[in-house]
């Protein structure tokens, strides 16, 4: 028998409604080394991510004459799964991630005004309960807009799903496992802009557009929770500073 | 400023019509509406007088400040590398008062050194490695360094150290003196104003 996603009072295995997403939480500047750097989990999800530039092109004959050049590398720790195991660096999954998360940046980051630089993305997993894309891909984006790299919005991402007949926020790894489709988007909410849809599995179109609903209004919240973190955390620093007075 | 007038931003916020505003730092315009681009303070001043200006500049600033990066027509300040004959090689510390964060590379050519006499110039009688020189940053230079010029007066060699060992003391434009030995070296001397 297959696994019942939903109670019969409407609620999820971890006591979630159907579009209720995790909790979340959000950290700026946690890496010292790093010109910009976030933690985000989402209910037992945590990630943390580092921005290390816009610098000088470390490999000359991949430089690029009128824009920045954004590296990303995925990379999930060997402590973060149930089962503990040793992966090794670049394996299929990793190597896709990567690139996603790079084009989904890439859309943000206005890279025509750093001509002949490189920006460096660093995202590291370190509790996995699915939806790892979408943190990694909100860690990223906190991370680039405290390194004060100029961006055209921010980027949010939020997951949904179809199962037990359901449309699902903001799947977790029971969930995800489920068998059922996990839809990714990466939004640009102010500019109402996508710059990531992913699916696996199959879902006739008018469940689609359902599911992919859902999840861009869970990209809007989790875009406004993140504005917030940003301005509080570029507030508390101003203080600090002293460039403004209470 | 107090508290209650900020207007703190977050990247994608609309800040205003294009058409009533004039774009600055750390904004973008898009479909002719003005956006912020960084987290900061959004700051409306007047625009400088010159250029068909539309209205007020508007502004977000008070994030992170990037590291200096040199550009044509600055003064940097840099370490000498390697002296060849027709060039030195230049490690670039400041960008005018600012220290950069990176290693920024430049070269002063053989042509750059002085403004006269430049098919005359002997590389090895102008500059040493471990020099400390002032110079402007001439172009972005090829894919290796940035060109470097110490044509004018107040360019060239501010500190170097003597054979001997002590910090040496100019003298003239060309050449300046060890103290403890009191031999003269050779050098394209700075006129530290």
């Amino acid at each position: 028998m297959a696994l019942e996603f939903i109670s019969p009072e409407g609620l999820r295995l971890d006591g979630r409604r159907p579009a209720e997403i995790r909790q979340l939480r959000a950290n700026l500047g946690v890496i010292d080394k790093a010109d910009g750097s976030a933690t985000f989990e989402m209910g037992n999800t945590k990630v943390i991510a580092a921005v290390y530039g816009p610098h000088e092109v470390q490999n000359r004959s991949q430089q690029l004459l009128d824009q920045a050049l954004v590296k990303c590398e995925y990379s999930m720790a060997n402590f973060s799964t149930g089962d503990r195991r040793r992966k090794q660096k670049g394996d299929r999954r990793s190597v896709e991630i990567s690139l996603v998360i790079r084009q989904s940046m890439e859309a943000a980051i206005m890279t025509h005004l750093l001509p002949r630089t490189q920006i460096d993305i660093f995202v590291h997993v370190l509790q996995a309960d699915g939806g790892t894309r979408s943190a990694c891909i909100n860690a990223a984006s906190l991370a680039l807009a405290d390194a004060g790299i100029p961006m055209r919005d921010i980027v949010a991402s939020c997951a949904s799903g179809y199962l037990n007949n359901t449309p699902l926020l903001d799947l977790n790894y029971l969930e995800d496992s489920g068998g059922g489709p996990d839809v990714t988007i990466a939004l640009l909410p102010k500019l109402d802009k996508i710059t990531l849809l992913q699916m696996d599995a199959k879902l006739p179109l008018e469940m689609f557009e359902k599911v992919f609903e859902l999840g861009n209004k869970g990209c809007v919240a989790i875009a406004n929770y993140m504005r917030n973190v940003l301005l509080e955390n570029t507030k508390d620093l101003a203080f600090a500073r002293g460039v403004v007075k209470v | 400023m107090t508290a209650a007038m900020e207007k703190w931003r977050a990247p994608g916020e609309l800040l205003g019509w294009a058409s009533e505003y004039t774009s600055g730092r750390g904004t973008y315009v898009w479909n002719n509406k003005i956006y912020a681009s960084v987290v900061g303070i959004e700051v409306v001043s007047q625009p400088p007088v010159a250029a068909e200006t539309k209205g007020p500049l508007i502004e977000v600033v008070g994030g992170k400040r990037h590291g200096a990066v040199p550009e044509p027509g600055l003064v940097v300040t840099g370490k000498v590398g390697k002296v060849t004959g027709k060039t030195a090689s230049v490690e670039i510390v400041c960008v005018g008062s600012r220290v950069v964060k990176e290693k920024f590379s430049g070269i002063v050519r053989q042509q750059d050194v002085r403004a006269t006499e430049i098919d005359k110039v002997e590389m090895y009688n102008c500059f040493r490695p471990g020099d400390i020189i002032k110079a402007e940053v001439l172009s972005l230079g090829d894919a290796r360094s940035y060109f470097l010029t110490t044509a004018k007066n107040e360019l060239g060699v501010v500190s170097a150290t003597s054979v001997a060992g002590a910090k040496m003391v100019p003298v003239s434009w060309q050449e300046m003196m060890c103290p403890i030995t009191s031999q003269k070296e050779l050098r394209k001397v700075a006129k530290v104003v």
